[in-house]
């Protein structure tokens, strides 16, 4: 896959040099709440919507040293090419690409499978919220670039049992910054769809599992299970479920206690929307 | 003078109080904003005292009891600049002739109502015969000089005001000039001369003092 036309960066993991005695590993502080989410709508002037996403970083001077950082554009609504059928409603296309740096593996220029899935994820989390009759005969095209990637900076390799948990994290985040990028857009959606993680995670073989919200994977021992979902506030609605992992034992209301976590996860999300969109209407009245 | 801001998704009242306007929807007897934007509250306008019944020569919005109700609706007017609208019937839109074909002329539309479009969309405008149903309300493009336009550059900086007639098909938008104040607006002579209007249906070119045939707009 080696990409010949373009000097490519390392193939393996980097680290940056650290000419400094690291502090001790993080305590997994058991946070009741999500990490700070700093939200920007009309950040792109050439696109009809956008936002920006970046969450706070947790341990900036420790390991465990990771941030996430979506930057989202939206095209359209606009007319579709001239070889595509008659729709009646609005063709919904959304793309999610890693920037080659995001991660600690770098990413190619071409979307791999993970990025398509996560993109099909956020189509189906946004199909849901959007009035898509409101728009015959149009198209919308809904970019969301990983400039970071939620993962650990300070060590170069993954865990052995790294399952691709930042993943979720992600795509939580992609959720809740496409869903400020459309209403910045102007498209008809019946609410503000947020996104939010839950996740069952323990220390050690030991002690016993935990549920948290937002969970940051460098913090935590083990992630046994976490679930991603998409959520209509005041509708009361859930547009996109992503459930991973192995639960111990067959205590079925662990099912329950993740979802209703990552619910409590996702208002919190919305409410960040809901200030910034505000504020986004109360700048262009400033400027008017 | 702050107006009361509304984002996606925010409960406006119920439907019993209210009509759905622009940038609403209505769900379980309530209304919600859905986009982004600021409220507005319109008062329905005060009926003229009812005078002989007029045969109805259009369908239009049928009047209802629902007219009584004030329209609320949701706009980002005046705040952001992008804001994308659909060319719909009724509206008046402004379009510059693209291609000229012998049945009918290709444009994009420029303008929807006061609203100028980021995108382009296409619309299609046909002399009668073609548009059946259209049939005995005039020429949807009359006198379109389409045999001796099509060679010629002029055809395409034609602008015309038209209105929307039907959503058309998967490429464009059906498009009709059938109105005194709907037609031709600017146009170019074969001899690439800008043109003023002489009559209903002639623009002259001032140089070379010939008559060419078009569907002339009398906007005012």
């Amino acid at each position: 896959m080696a990409d010949r036309r373009r000097i490519n960066g390392p193939v393996g993991a980097t680290t940056p040099p650290i000419f400094d005695k690291p502090a001790g590993p993080a305590a997994a502080k058991t946070r009741d709440a999500i990490r700070k989410i700093f939200l920007k709508t009309g950040i792109t002037p050439s696109a009809s919507g956008s936002a920006y996403l970046e969450l706070e970083n947790p341990n900036p001077q420790r390991p465990g040293n990771t941030s996430l950082k979506l930057s989202c554009t939206v095209h359209g609504p606009r007319s579709l090419p001239r070889s595509a059928p008659f729709s009646p409603h609005i063709i919904l296309t959304t793309h999610v690409k890693y920037a080659p740096f995001a991660t600690r593996q770098r990413r190619g220029y071409l979307r791999d499978s993970s990025e398509r899935d996560l993109g099909v994820h956020l189509e189906t989390a946004l199909r849901g919220a959007i009035i898509a009759d409101r728009w015959p005969k149009s198209g919308v095209d809904i970019i969301v670039t990983v400039v970071e990637g939620d993962q650990d900076r300070d060590s170069p390799r993954a865990k052995k049992d790294d399952e691709g948990w930042d993943m979720m994290n992600v795509l939580s985040g992609c959720i809740t910054v496409a869903s400020a990028a459309i209403a910045d857009a102007g498209i008809d959606c019946v609410d503000t769809v947020a996104g939010g993680v839950a996740a069952l995670v323990c220390k050690d073989d030991k002690t016993a599992p935990t549920i948290v919200m937002d969970p940051v994977v460098a913090e935590h021992g083990s992630i046994l299970a976490a679930c991603c979902v998409a959520y209509l506030p005041t509708r009361d609605e859930i547009t996109n479920m992503w459930f991973k992992g192995r639960l111990p034992g067959a205590d079925m209301m662990v099912y329950d206690k993740l979802m209703e976590k990552s619910l409590v996860a996702c208002r919190c999300a919305n409410r960040v929307i809901v200030q910034e969109l505000n504020e986004t209407v109360k700048k262009g009245q400033g400027i008017s | 003078m702050a107006q009361t801001i509304a984002i996606p998704g925010q409960l406006l009242g119920p439907s019993s109080k209210y009509v759905a306007g622009p940038g609403t929807h209505i769900h379980e007897a309530n209304l919600y904003s859905s986009v982004l934007g600021t409220v507005t509250i319109a008062q329905p306008e005060k009926k003229i005292a009812p005078g002989p019944a007029k045969r109805l020569t259009k369908i239009a919005g049928l009047p209802s009891s629902s007219a009584q109700l004030p329209t609320i609706s949701v706009s980002l007017t005046g705040i952001s600049e992008k804001r994308e609208v659909l060319p719909e019937v009724g509206n008046v839109v402004l379009c510059r002739v693209t291609r000229i074909q012998p049945r009918q002329a290709t444009v994009a539309i420029l303008v929807v109502g006061d609203t100028v479009l980021e995108a382009e969309w296409q619309g299609v405008i046909r002399p009668p015969g073609r548009a059946r149903h259209r049939e005995g309300q005039g020429q949807d493009l009359r006198e379109l000089p389409a045999r001796r336009h099509r060679a010629s550059a002029g055809g395409e900086s034609n602008r015309f005001l038209s209105e929307p007639i039907s959503l058309g098909d998967q490429a464009s938008y059906y498009l009709a000039t059938a109105s005194n104040d709907l037609g031709v607006i600017m146009a170019t002579s074969e001899a690439g001369n800008v043109m003023y209007p002489v009559s209903w249906k002639e623009y002259r070119d001032p140089e070379t003092g010939l008559n060419e045939n078009r569907k002339v707009a009398k906007p005012f």
